[in-house]
């Protein structure tokens, strides 16, 4: 049993009752873990058309074998769940130290079942399991539940050593936009999760603990990761521009590239470029890197109080706050941006899917589709004060921005105008322009887990290219680079190892240190093996959630409308060019559900 | 003689020398609770502690330590193995722990994992 605890909580919020399991070691050499195992222990347990706000949906936290062992990156909690947002699967990825934590705690996984009568906060405090009441948490900020919980134990030092995950304002009144938190990082891909939480009246876990994770061969490993390291060291987007800057530094890439998005996407090049992007950051906040569990990289910029609308909190805008919250809204102003991403994280919002509402808003305004005193808000393109005060209108559900708060898509379907909803069945585009990147284009159309980018990061090849030269601009050899990324993301989920790396490291790199923490003899072929695995799993719980394969389209506006200006001017999405190679190479039929044989062959039959 | 030298300005927090730390002094036990090095949180500054004796009059000759226009608690970072702070001690035995900078020659698993330039071997 190494890398893992072998103990699995299962908690019953109804009964108030929790049980002590071991997990299922074919489960394991079959799904890896994390993300694999959650999104099966998932399609096993709840029937995939059930309502996923009702007491039949579960909500899984899963740290991934790699996770606690010292690992490069081996950070990430996997929070699987039905989404609230898009009725089909969701898997958050927890950055921070709670998945690392919870492994100490003495578990893999923690299934949350039921609902409870009141807010509850289930602590797992040293092998002491308690669902305590929490009622008055309740309509407290993320950062005010942590220090309020921490210094109810009593104990400053204890305190020090406790990690929560909890959800906000936001997650409690049901938003489906609503997100979970950890130490004031919102997870990766959590839209439409908060909600789940909220619907459980959980408000918060909390872990700390005190086992030891065991590595099969300790000696290996260490000289393994130590190798590691100082090759992360020796690349520079690694070493320099993601420790500098965090994922901001992308800003002005994107825009050179034209795939920043501009107003809802309806432009690429904006003249007020100057004073946009990593170079500005400095000068609106004092950076200070941070990094999760083992991470020598340390994306992840702090900001302190130089600023005084922070108050001493808050993180620096990651390139998907800039992109979603700013620039998609017209907004290029950092110190607003900032703002907004704080408030996203103490509200609990995702900013991916509360930006792109709030654009989608914008769009519907400024094209005179929706009246000002019909929303009873103003929305003006490039206005921080309309954004500021829609975000925390939507997130408290207060006046009239209740309707805002149900989503871009519900919006859209209200007004009748579905063409302004620039997302993929029900979630909004995370902020890259699909048209100029053809790769991500394709991702963002069949992706299991909406258009979010960290679940296939072709841009590592496309634009960065960092392993392979490709031109974002052609589609040949796209389908397979697709599908490669997304199964390779599904095995890094899976145990548990953040995306980061793979912009310093070849997938091939981090199968020494799979092995030798695991004591397994994988090839980095099997590994890719149960990663596609776990994407056929995913994609066939989501076809029976209803999920017709004729939603693997982009919105019009990508695949009809060229982009009007800057660098990739004229450029159309091809996604549907690409589309049946892709289900050919995934042996899916032409109507993209996969061929009963393909799932045989993959285990997954019967 | 051979020394680790903190830069807490550096640190981000990550955590990986408590991991390294006890991977080296049990092969193949990952336990931050078993760590000579511990990384603590105050507000937004992370300070890296390495475990050393424990003294009674470190505690009655107590400083306050002031940082930039902070000023903690020098419990935060004291280097001992005392019984008013849960930290250093290994929980089966309640034994001290206490850095041995890797045995001999000193190559501190902790400073080989420190990305970020917070910890540093440095001869004085």
């Amino acid at each position: 049993m190494y890398g893992r605890t072998g103990r699995n909580l299962r908690v019953n919020l109804t009964e108030n009752d929790f049980t002590i399991e071991e997990s299922p070691a074919k489960f394991e050499e079959f799904f890896l873990g994390g993300r694999g195992l959650g999104v099966k222990v998932l399609s096993d347990e709840i029937e995939p058309g059930i309502d996923p706000l009702s007491i039949d949906n579960k909500i899984i936290f899963v740290s991934g074998p790699l996770v606690g062992t010292g690992a490069i990156t081996g950070a990430s909690c996997n929070v699987v769940t039905k989404s609230a947002l898009s009725g089909t699967i969701a898997c958050a990825k927890l950055r921070g130290h709670f998945g690392a934590e919870l492994k100490f705690a003495g578990f893999d996984m923690i299934i949350v079942e039921g609902k409870a009568d009141s807010p509850v906060i289930l602590s797992i405090m040293d092998d002491k399991i308690n669902i305590q009441p929490a009622l008055e948490y309740w309509g407290r900020t993320a950062s005010e539940t942590e220090e309020t919980f921490k210094k109810s134990l009593g104990d400053k030092w204890a305190g020090r050593e406790t990690y929560l995950v909890s959800i906000g304002p936001a997650g409690e009144k049901l938003l489906p936009l609503a997100n979970i938190i950890n130490d004031g990082f919102l997870s990766v891909g959590g839209a439409g999760i908060g909600a789940v939480m909220g619907s459980k009246n959980l408000k918060a876990i909390a872990v700390k603990g005190n086992h030891t994770v065991t590595v099969a061969d300790g000696n290996r490993f260490v000289q393994v990761v130590t190798t590691l390291i100082n090759k992360l060291n020796s690349a520079p987007l690694t070493s320099q521009s993601m420790s500098s800057w965090g994922s901001a530094f992308f800003v002005d890439l994107c825009h050179q590239k034209g795939i920043l998005p501009f107003k809802n996407f309806q432009g690429s090049h904006f003249a007020e470029i100057r004073g946009v992007g990593a170079g500005t950051m400095p000068g609106a906040f004092e950076l200070r890197s941070r990094g999760c569990f083992a991470c020598p990289i340390a994306c992840i910029k702090k900001t302190d109080v130089s600023n005084p609308l922070f108050k001493g909190k808050g993180m620096a805008p990651t390139y998907l706050a800039a992109g979603a919250l700013g620039y998609n809204c017209g907004i290029t102003d950092m110190t607003i941006i900032g703002m907004a991403n704080m408030l996203c994280a103490e509200m609990g919002l995702d900013p991916i899917a509360a930006g792109g509402t709030v654009a989608t808003a914008m769009e519907l305004v400024e094209k005179g589709i929706v009246s000002k005193d019909d929303l009873k808000l103003d929305l003006r393109f490039g206005h921080g004060d309309d954004l500021l005060q829609a975000l925390t209108l939507m997130a408290t559900k207060k006046g009239h921005a209740k309707r805002i708060g149900q989503g871009a898509k519900a919006l859209t379907d209200e007004y009748r105008e579905p063409k302004v909803f620039m997302g993929v069945r029900g979630i909004p585009l995370a902020p890259f322009d699909p048209r100029a990147i053809q790769g991500m284009g394709l991702h963002f159309a069949t992706s299991n887990y909406g258009p979010h980018h960290l679940y296939a990061y072709t841009f590592i090849e496309e634009i960065l290219n960092v392993h392979e030269n490709l031109d974002p601009w052609t589609i040949e050899g796209k389908p397979e680079l697709v599908k490669r990324y997304q199964d390779m993301t599904a095995v890094m989920d899976s145990l548990g190892l953040c995306n980061w790396p793979l912009m310093g490291l070849k997938f091939n790199n981090f199968v020494p240190m799979v092995n030798s923490c695991l004591g397994t003899g994988y090839k980095a072929e099997d590994l890719l093996a149960i990663g596609e695995r776990i994407w056929n799993i995913e994609r066939s719980f989501n076809l029976k959630t209803g999920l017709d394969p004729k939603y693997d389209v982009l919105p019009e506006r990508f695949t009809k409308e060229p982009i009007l200006d800057g660098p990739a001017e004229g450029q159309v999405s091809r996604v549907d060019e690409m589309l049946p190679e892709y289900y050919s190479l995934r042996g899916w039929n032409d109507e993209g559900r996969p061929d009963p044989d393909k799932l045989k062959d993959l285990g997954l039959g019967g | 003689m051979a020394r680790i030298k903190i830069d807490h300005t550096k640190c981000t927090g990550c955590r990986h020398c408590e991991i390294a730390c006890s991977l080296n002094h049990v092969a193949g036990a990952a336990n931050p609770r078993r760590a000579r090095i511990r990384v603590f949180r105050e507000g937004h500054t992370y300070f890296p502690t390495i475990a050393g004796p424990f003294v009674d009059a470190a505690c009655t000759s107590k400083n306050e330590l002031v940082v930039g226009d902070h000023t903690y608690n020098m419990c935060l970072v004291c280097r001992a193995s005392c019984p008013e702070k849960p930290f250093f001690i290994e929980a089966e035995t309640g034994f001290p722990l206490k850095c041995d900078f890797c045995g001999i020659p000193p190559s501190p698993s902790c400073v080989r994992w420190c990305n970020s330039g917070a910890l540093e071997l440095i001869e004085d």
